[in-house]
């Protein structure tokens, strides 16, 4: 039960894929398929694999060779790559100073919320309002919500004023940008976690949660000592997709840090700016900040890949 | 533990602008430390009733008592009751002991040691001591069976509720099972309602059956008095495989006149139907004696028409000579494994009076039932 | 004393349950008995509460602390900004003034809008976008579905190849599209180069651009749309696949006639969150140039509204081209909602 998994991916279907196959026994088809994948995946390959070898690349060896091909060894250099490091170092400490706690935050609330209103026996008819509401919000485009969000953290709370204290200790007061970028991540991170742990709770035993009432357990300890602990690998999906979302979204903080040259300016911010300043577009320098800024989302891909294809699936 | 009472308990369910009585006016004592098995056709409102007691669905009208105190209100976690599911619904990442500790953790104040002391009594008791350690994922359904009841029981409740619990089982197992729940149901001498379809646990378990048909009380008796004295049609029908025969027939001057066959009767029997003529004639299977001869008015001519051998017994399916291409003309009769009967065979089926139950055809009432003096002592002897 | 008390509240709670009963359409009517048993003995609000447990379900109060605070939270920074930014686009808020001036609240903005051209051509530019996008994104992710369920091997690696963009950020993927699309050096024109086309200015030719994001955008998400469509052809039984092949359909008949009408349910979900996406492709724009001013011919709502309230300070314009564009959200997730609702989805 503990590894229950909504089905993603294939171990099942493959009985069933060469069942299909077994029906046609065409070679001639699975030549033309395996074709056909293979162009696909240099079609979603070759933006990327190209950004990676000019990142690489002296400023001749762009110009002399073919966009796709790797650098000879004379058109080889790190250089971009160590000035987009040092351009984007702190961005990337800034984006994990407000993505991880906005992250762990929502899916916890995530969690909570959904345990709230899908377990607990409670009239559908007024739990099925509430989660429409709530699931709605998934949908918002955050154009919508700008203007106010402004307003709402510019005049009406006005961190920077409220956390003097913590600027005397020599913090830029910037970086209450930071701690906006978490409450906001979290408020509009709620719809989609929600979301994501209902369809897991919706799918527990029954039976099982009864059977822990009638254990003289209440709602709370239901969910500590029941779901919670149940709840690991949705959690794994969720802090997954969440964590990309945050890390990757570029509006809110060009909302509420605004300038790139803000000590608390997030990788995102940064990297949007980078190598536009000179005459002309450094590309080398761009391909080195995009990599580097997209490392943790790339990494957890990598090692994560199932989970996420669950999150964005959902 | 304690007496456990329902005041004529109503659930209603609202499906669109439909209103669904799953219970309907359910009234019942349960006696202190008494066995009782609810049974009756799937969608009668059983498990409702058993979840309404147990505080997982609220009650619409009427009352649930126990020990004297109006539950309705109480919430399940308050109401010191334990209930065995049908799923086991056993906590899967807990250990064995870890899913029996749990109830009394969360519902009791005891300290830690004394919680595991009772854990391992428990374990004792059942036989699960050396499964403690492990995940319910790793235990077989007869196992994990026994977790579930294990985690019941070491709660000491005032009740037990039971939903099912042993059809996940294989035949053998159950039947085992059967056996050991109600010996440990007689040592621990807890109150227990015991849901079930499968008459025989009805009939083998309960210290008293309650017979739910479409969510309305049909019958609160002792296993045999239901058998043998049903309060309805619906009653005989649904208990006795193969179930018992019946047919309309009309009482015209003290004689039984159906389609297939005549049937006098004394004005013993007369007396009991209250001047009621349209009847339904009930009856059982094995009450039915094959011979050779008509003797008297209660023996007819009869061709075999299949032969079902069961081992032990045969069941066979009788048509009236009288009346054969009648649409109600098959009676079945049981006989021993060893009586030869075959196909196309011609026979006497003889009905004794003694056995037979008239029940009015238009509310299913039965007016008069077989008469037990003698042989019910006997079945009791069994 | 306590007795007669206890028998009101018996007498109460039954007449309540009645109610509910009555009442199939489980709208909130006042309860009488909360007003009328003000007198009983449980303290108000264990009476609130258990008036409140009725009406609701059993565990109503006690599973309040667990979505309340995050409801509310939520609905202060979605709905109730929503309602905040309505008001906004009726002032005249612009420039450094802190706070609007509510006091005099008119349909300025959205008249202005109508007649300013350039809204008019991010509107049309947002809605072929959306159109455009989502038609393409959704046809490439079937096949690729499609293709990924034939029962082939390394199926995973594929399918993370394929999946891989979305990982990926705006402002990253802008990056390497801005290079797919250099004029002299990018593959898109090394390769019609080879043809003998081009060289073509993407990004710099105003019938073009569009088109070229749309198909950078495609790039990005068509992993997505295969995700779903793959969830949607597994849960086709195999019986329908033989069925067919028993009956002498072709594959691409096969595909056509039996399998693709089966996934409407997932080309609903899909396309609604594609749409969405699309809304949200701000991102990618402002990363491409780097600022506020999408190239010329690419200019959508989401770009216009931030570009209107935070370059040009336009405060209430911008909430007024925000609505607009959260109106076309919902013009579009406001029947989807329905649909899964009926289908007890939610």
């Amino acid at each position: 039960m503990s590894d229950r998994k909504i089905r993603t991916d294939g171990s099942g279907a493959t009985v069933t894929g060469r069942l299909r196959r077994n029906v046609e026994g065409l070679t001639l088809e699975d030549v033309g398929l395996y074709v056909a994948l293979l162009l696909m995946a240099g079609f979603y390959l070759v933006p990327i694999e190209s950004g990676l070898v000019t990142s690489i690349k002296t400023g001749t060896a762009i110009l002399e060779t073919a966009p796709f091909a790797p650098p000879g060894s004379a058109g080889f250099t790190l250089e971009k790559w160590q000035t987009a490091i040092d351009a984007l170092v702190r961005g990337m400490g800034n984006s994990l100073l407000y993505a991880v706690p906005a992250t762990v935050i929502s899916a916890a609330v995530g969690s909570l919320t959904a345990y709230g209103l899908t377990i607990p026996d409670w009239k559908v008819s007024y739990k099925a309002p509430l989660l429409a509401i709530i699931i709605s919000g998934i949908f918002i485009p955050y154009q919508a919500v700008l203007v106010p969000l402004t307003q709402f953290w510019s005049q009406w709370v006005q961190l920077v004023q409220h956390l003097s204290f913590v600027w005397a200790l020599g913090v830029p007061d910037d970086y209450a940008g930071i701690i906006e970028l978490v409450i906001t991540h979290v408020a509009y991170g709620i719809p989609i976690c929600t979301l994501l742990f209902r369809t897991y709770y919706k799918n527990l035993s029954e039976e099982m949660i009864e059977s822990a009432r009638l254990d003289g357990a209440s709602l709370r300890r239901v969910y500590q000592r029941i779901v919670l602990p149940l709840s690991g690998p949705m959690f794994a999906v969720v802090l997954i997709y969440q964590f990309t979302q945050i890390w990757n979204d570029l509006l809110f903080t060009l909302v509420l840090v605004s300038t790139e040259s803000s000590p608390a300016a997030p990788v995102v911010l940064i990297l949007a700016g980078l190598g536009t300043s000179m005459e002309g577009q450094d590309f080398a320098l761009r391909m080195a900040g995009a990599f580097f800024a997209a490392l943790p989302t790339l990494a957890v891909y990598i090692f994560f890949g199932d989970e996420f294809a669950e999150g964005v699936a959902a | 533990m304690a007496t456990l009472e329902l005041d004529s308990v109503t659930k209603v369910f609202q499906d669109g602008n439909d209103e669904i009585r799953a219970v309907d006016g359910v009234s019942a004592s349960i006696d202190d430390g008494e066995f009782i098995v609810v049974v009756g056709p799937s969608g009668c409102g059983k498990s409702t009733m058993l979840r309404m007691i147990a505080g997982l669905e609220t009650i619409t009208s009427g009352t649930i008592s126990l020990a004297d105190r109006v539950i309705n209100d109480v919430k399940s976690q308050d109401r010191d009751i334990a209930m065995v599911f049908q799923s086991y619904a056993l906590y899967p990442h807990m250990s064995v002991r870890e899913n029996m500790s749990f109830g009394l953790e969360e519902s009791t104040d005891l300290p830690d040691d004394q919680i595991q002391e009772m854990v391992s009594e428990t374990g004792e008791l059942l036989g699960i001591s050396n499964l403690l350690d492990r995940k319910p994922t790793e235990l077989s359904g007869g196992q994990q069976q026994r977790v579930a009841l294990g985690r019941a029981i070491v709660r000491d409740p005032e009740v037990f509720l039971m939903d099912e619990p042993l059809s996940n089982l294989d035949a053998k197992l159950r039947a085992q099972m059967r056996t050991e729940l109600q010996r440990l149901q007689d040592d621990l001498g807890v109150t227990t309602v015991y849901v079930t379809h499968d008459q025989t646990e009805a009939m083998t378990m309960g210290d008293r059956i309650v017979i739910l048909n479409d969510g309305k009380l049909q019958q609160i008796s002792t296993p045999l008095e239901c058998y043998h004295e049903p309060a309805n049609q619906f009653v005989a029908d649904f208990l006795g495989e193969p179930s018992m025969n019946f047919f309309d027939v009309t009482l015209e001057n003290g004689v039984l006149r159906g389609e297939a066959f005549e049937y006098p009767i004394d004005a013993e029997t007369e007396a009991d139907l209250g001047g009621t003529t349209d009847l339904v004639f009930g009856i059982r299977p094995e009450d039915i004696e094959l011979t050779e001869r008509a003797n008297d008015a209660h023996d007819f001519e009869t061709v075999v028409d299949v032969v079902e051998p069961m081992g032990d017994e045969n069941t066979v399916y009788l048509q009236f000579a009288a009346a054969a291409g009648e649409d109600d003309d098959t009676l079945v009769a049981t006989t021993d494994g060893f009586t030869r009967v075959t196909e196309d065979d011609t026979v006497v089926a003889r009905i004794p009076e003694e056995a037979i139950h008239l029940f009015d055809r238009a509310t299913g009432e039965a007016l008069h039932n077989r008469s037990l003096e003698d042989d019910i002592e006997a079945v009791e002897l069994d | 004393m306590l007795d007669f008390y206890r028998r009101l509240y018996h007498a109460l709670s039954r007449s309540s349950r009645d109610e509910e009963t009555a009442r199939p359409d489980g709208g909130v009517v006042s309860d009488g008995s909360v007003t009328d048993s003000s007198a009983s003995e449980p303290g108000p609000i264990e009476r609130l509460s258990s008036a409140a447990d009725r009406r609701f379900g059993s565990d109503f109060i006690e599973s309040t602390p667990f979505w309340l605070p995050p409801f509310l939270l939520m609905a202060l920074f979605v709905y109730g900004a929503i309602i905040w930014n309505l008001l906004i686009s009726l002032t005249d808020y612009q420039g450094f003034a802190n706070a609007p001036d509510y006091s005099n609240l008119d349909l300025d903005n959205y008249a202005r809008a109508l007649a300013d051209p350039g809204f008019i051509d991010a509107a049309v530019n947002t809605f072929i976008l959306l159109i455009a996008f989502t038609v393409a994104t959704l046809a490439v992710g079937l096949v690729l579905a499609i293709l990924v369920d034939r029962g082939i091997r390394f199926e995973n690696t594929f399918r993370t190849i394929y999946l891989l963009p979305m990982s990926l950020s705006f402002v990253v993927t802008a990056q390497f599209w801005l290079w797919m699309y250099n004029f002299n050096n990018g593959i898109v024109n090394r390769i019609i180069g080879v043809f003998g086309v081009g060289p073509v200015s993407w990004l710099g030719n105003q019938g073009i651009v569009l088109w070229a994001i749309i198909f950078a955008l495609m790039w990005q998400f068509s992993g997505y749309a295969m995700v779903v469509y793959l969830a949607g052809l597994r849960a086709i039984p195999t019986e329908h696949y033989e069925a067919a092949q028993v009956d002498g359909a072709s594959t691409l008949k096969m595909y056509w006639r039996v399998i693709i009408p089966q996934l409407k349910g997932a080309t609903i979900s899909a396309a609604v969150v594609l749409m969405v996406f699309a809304m949200k492709a701000f991102d990618f724009l402002y990363s491409l140039v780097g600022g506020y001013r999408p190239p010329n011919g690419a200019d959508i709502l989401a770009t216009k509204m931030v570009r209107e309230a935070y370059a040009n300070l336009n405060w209430a314009y911008g909430a007024a081209i925000a609505i607009v564009l959260f109106a076309m959200a919902l013009s579009v997730i406001g029947p989807y909602l329905v649909y899964e609702y009926r289908r007890n989805n939610l």
